[in-house]
């Protein structure tokens, strides 16, 4: 360091000449610095106040190789790259070989690109490609040109539809484009480019077929490469892999169309995408035997079907002026995984465009959470995103408060009400647009924000009170206008309350997925879960009864009324589907706590703390929220300690689960995703009854038999196993 | 791989100088796969020389424990950057020896909670940690570089019973925290 400062330069003219500002004062320290350097042994330290961690984790020590990805580095820029000739064009003067080329380039581009998804940067991955950053130079080659085109047009499309979900975290990688080509014009025209090629190769494959067949030309066409037999098989390669780029830009687009009217279309192409993949994959073995070069062994490693290291990719061309920490190098997925990427991703965007959208609050929750249960990447769920708010309606076409009173069960002409344009419930309407948001993350940031909102939740519902309250005393003269505000209140105040406990509960249940939970804390885990299920519960079947209540009392004479009652008093499906959910955290949480009292295990223990600090760290954000009231650690302690084997409740919870679990399916009968959950939860009612029967029979007597709880049978309800050890 | 040796003869030392600190880095850099630069070993020890501990078994170095602490966001924590046994000397407590003696100094500090990243993966940390009180926090997506996710591990020592009751209003104007509560100054790696 001392050195590189030269002595030198010390008395440079440009440090004594920066005029002093209203604020400072420059002076020049380089003599200073210079001779303070000679106190300095290697590798020493002058720590200041600013020196933080992030400070000390950027320092690199150059000339590191593990550190340092400059010193990798063969070009200093791309054009000293090009004239070295790292991307020549064409690519070799034997038509052949340039063929051969020109597939490895497409192969390597899909690793790059499902390695961009999958969180690498663009700088590091697709545009690793020369030909990619200098869009001009392609244009003599009219494969690999039309090829470069529609990998960036996919790419831009892809940044843009990422960047307007504005879905979490990761999207900040995804989308950081710097001053890389993304936008390059002529790209927009990349579909009839590719459209010109493939029929250019539609005749080359048909001629050649008819010169191995029948032996005749049919028309003067120039084959693509110079060795007849291999022609085919080229042309085919070719074929399958320009085709899948043109359908999968074609779903991208059809995406994008305004209140998914391109969903139907977008299906067709996935399923050309899809057979086009295989096709890819089919032409693996014919591109091997065929290659010209020493081939990659590890499979893991290839990035192109042949097995060749592709031409004109230089990772760390980009590096130093693409990222603002550090540059690392990144491992780029094999070009096997990537096919697997593109399989799953275009599974992930059919079921998606499978939707119905229909413009019903309860039916596009559920959809996001099932289309979850597929671990979506980004791509896939920033599209969710974009499908589902659109212009700031649901699918761009029910506007929130519309959608706010269908779900609160209030009847049709309600949302015309007046009360919309106030400001409390346009907030509503915008935390139900972050609540969508939120449940397209990813399910470890999706976990913290739904969380946090729970807090905006508990706020609104206070901030709508007061406003209804305020509404009610200014505008509503008449006593038919008082009662229709009134009704529309109630309903929102009792939906917003519900939808609360939704929240709170899907926290807790992605517990569960993110192993969030050691086994030890399962006991707490089922009681918050089973007190939150009993408000969800209660809040649910007071919605459900407040709209029959209306609905009656305007359509039905007063003699009818009372049977009606009678009638009604059946509990609706939806609140017996959130029984089976109680009985069955209520009999894993009493189970878990029998184990506790009379076999000593699953305690919390532990040398610093105690159980009451790992209940305030799992639940402070609903306790922070008051969500329930009066939930706290000592009454878990409370109902724990009561709980023993021979307590009569725990028998029931499962037999209880069950039996309704059993009689529910008859009223969704239409409805495959609920049936399904109700055989899950069947299947966890059952095991974990046999268990317990099994625990309270040999329980505290043998004291060889292990208990543990998996996840089986259902993603959030343990099933108990117990076995001798 | 188990190596005889008798825990009795395992000597445990709180960092005390620069003779200490090529020991702590050979010990990291064999068996942890993130590299580190000397100034990031140098801030932990410099500022924090009592929040560090080496095991040794006959004058050999054997394992170590690098920490560090001060404010974040209202609340005084500690932090365990890296935790490492050799290969042949683990299984027998050591780390669990380490990590608590750092542990103590914090809690003496004043500290009121401690903080740390590992692998989902890291089956035998996540163990370590959670018997001596952790909990697994949060889930951070595709944290290390590998791609790989984290668990952000806390363990909160006891305090008085917090007190909710007039909450709702204090959130009001509560500031959103900065993104995840994944501050730059703790993307450290292990
Ligand atoms: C994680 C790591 C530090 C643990 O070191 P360790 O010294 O083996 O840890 P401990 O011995 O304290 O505890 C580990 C096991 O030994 C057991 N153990 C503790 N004291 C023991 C004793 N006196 N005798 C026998 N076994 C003992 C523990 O019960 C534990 O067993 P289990 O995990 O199978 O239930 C070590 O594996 C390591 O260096 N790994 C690589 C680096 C790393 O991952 N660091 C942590 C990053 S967060």
């Amino acid at each position: 360091m001392a050195e590189a400062d030269g002595g030198g330069d010390a008395k440079a003219p440009l440090c004594s000449s920066i005029p002093s500002g209203k604020d400072a004062v420059w002076f020049d320290v380089s003599s200073l610095l210079h001779r303070a350097c000679h106190d300095l042994r290697n590798d020493e330290l002058i720590s200041g106040e600013n020196f933080n961690l992030f400070a000390a984790l950027s320092a690199l020590e150059i000339m590191d190789p593990k550190m340092d990805s400059g010193i990798v580095s063969t070009y200093y820029s791309v054009d000293e790259a090009i004239e070295n000739g790292a991307a020549p064009i064409p690519l070799s003067f034997d038509r052949t070989s340039d063929i051969q080329c020109v597939i490895d380039i497409m192969d390597h581009f899909l690793a790059c690109e499902a390695t961009w998804h999958k969180g690498g940067s663009l700088a590091q991955t697709v545009f690793s490609c020369i030909y990619l950053l200098r869009p001009e130079r392609t244009s003599s080659h009219a494969l690999l040109h039309s090829f470069c085109r529609v990998i960036r047009a996919t790419c831009s499309a892809l940044v843009s539809a990422v960047s307007e979900a504005r879905t979490n975290e990761e999207e900040d990688l995804f989308t950081m484009a710097y001053g890389l080509p993304l936008k390059v014009n002529g790209d927009e025209k990349c579909l009839s480019m590719i459209h010109a090629v493939d029929e250019t190769l539609c005749r080359q494959l048909k001629a050649c077929k008819a010169t191995v067949s029948k032996k005749t030309v049919l028309e003067d066409v120039e084959p693509l490469q110079i060795h007849l037999d291999l022609e085919e098989g080229f042309c085919k390669a070719v074929l399958c892999r320009i085709r899948f780029r043109k359908h999968f830009y074609h779903v991208l687009t059809c995406l994008r169309k305004p209140q998914g009217r391109g969903l139907e279309l977008a299906k067709k192409h996935i399923i050309s995408c899809l057979s086009e993949l295989d096709s890819m994959l089919k032409t693996e073995e014919f591109l091997r035997q065929h290659s010209a070069c020493g081939t990659v062994e590890n499979e893991d490693e290839k990035t192109t079907a042949s097995g060749c290291q592709p031409v004109g990719f230089d990772s760390t061309l980009n590096s130093r002026s693409a990222a603002p920490t550090p540059p690392r190098a990144i491992k780029l997925l094999s070009w096997k995984r990537a096919v697997d990427y593109f399989r799953k991703l275009l599974h992930d965007l059919d079921v998606i465009c499978s939707y119905s959208l229909d413009p019903v609050f309860e039916g596009a929750l559920r959809f996001v959470v099932d289309v979850q249960k597929f671990q979506p990447d980004l791509v896939a769920r920033a599209h969710i995103q974009l499908l589902l708010v659109q212009d700031g309606k649901l699918y761009g076409r029910e506007s929130l408060f519309a959608v706010i009173c269908k779900a609160a069960l209030l009847p049709e002409g309600a949302k015309n009400h007046d009360i919309q344009k106030n400001e409390s419930v346009q907030q509503l309407g915008q935390l139900l647009i972050t609540l969508f948001g939120v449940l397209c993350a990813n399910t470890a940031w999706q976990r913290r924000k739904l969380g946090k909102i729970l807090q905006d939740w508990q706020i609104i519902y206070v901030q709508l009170e007061l406003a209804f309250r305020k509404e009610f005393g200014e505008t509503a003269s008449t006593s038919v206008e008082q009662d229709l505000l009134l009704k529309v209140c109630k309903h929102i105040l009792i939906w917003v309350e519900e939808q609360t406990y939704w929240i709170a509960l899907r926290f807790l249940m992605l517990g569960f997925e993110l192993e969030l939970y050691s086994t030890d804390e399962y006991c707490m885990v089922y009681w918050y879960i089973y007190i939150i299920l009993i408000k969800l519960a209660e809040k649910t079947h007071l919605k459900i009864m407040l709209s029959n209540d209306s609905s009656r009392r305007k359509s039905k004479k007063k003699k009818d009324f009372v049977k009606d009652v009678v009638k009604d008093y059946h509990v609706p499906p939806a609140v017996l589907f959130l029984q089976c959910y109680i009985h069955i955290s209520q009999g894993l949480m009493m189970m878990l706590a029998s184990l506790r009292n009379e076999n000593n295990i699953f305690l919390c223990q532990g040398p610093f703390n105690t159980e009451q600090e790992r209940f305030v760290q799992h639940f402070e954000l609903l306790q922070k929220a008051c969500l329930p009231d009066h939930a706290s650690f000592f009454s878990f302690t409370e109902t724990v300690a009561n709980t023993h084997f021979s307590t009569l409740p725990i028998h029931n919870c499962f037999k209880d689960a069950q039996k309704i679990a059993k009689e529910l399916r008859g009223s969704f009968a239409n409805d495959p995703d609920r049936l399904g959950e109700l055989r899950q939860i069947e299947q966890v009612a059952e095991h974990n009854y046999v268990a317990l029967n099994l625990l309270c029979r040999l329980g505290s007597l043998e004291p060889s038999l292990k208990i543990s709880f998996d996840f089986i049978h259902h993603p959030h309800f343990a099933t108990a196993s117990v076995k001798r050890s | 791989m188990a190596l005889e040796f008798d825990t009795s003869d395992i000597e445990y030392m709180s960092y005390s100088g620069e003779h200490h600190l090529p020991l702590i880095m050979n010990l990291v850099d064999q068996e942890l796969s993130e590299p580190y630069s000397i100034f990031t070993y140098r801030y932990f020890v410099y500022l924090w020389p009592n929040l560090s501990f080496l095991a040794f078994h006959k004058g050999k170095c054997v394992g170590t424990v690098v920490c560090k602490m001060g404010d974040h966001r209202h609340t005084f924590r500690g932090y365990i950057a890296m935790l490492v046994v050799l290969n042949s000397y683990r299984g027998r407590g050591i780390a669990t020896e380490l990590v608590s003696r750092s542990i103590k100094v914090m809690m003496e500090s004043g500290c009121e909670e401690v903080t740390l990243e590992a692998e989902v993966t890291n089956k035998g940390a996540l163990a370590l940690y959670g018997r001596l009180g952790f909990i697994r926090a949060k889930r951070l997506f595709r944290y290390y570089l590998n791609g790989v996710d984290a668990f952000r591990l806390k363990l909160l020592f006891p305090r008085p019973e917090p007190d909710y009751s007039d909450s709702i209003k204090s959130i009001a104007d509560e500031s959103e925290e900065h993104g995840d509560g994944m501050p730059p100054e703790e993307r450290i790696i292990q």
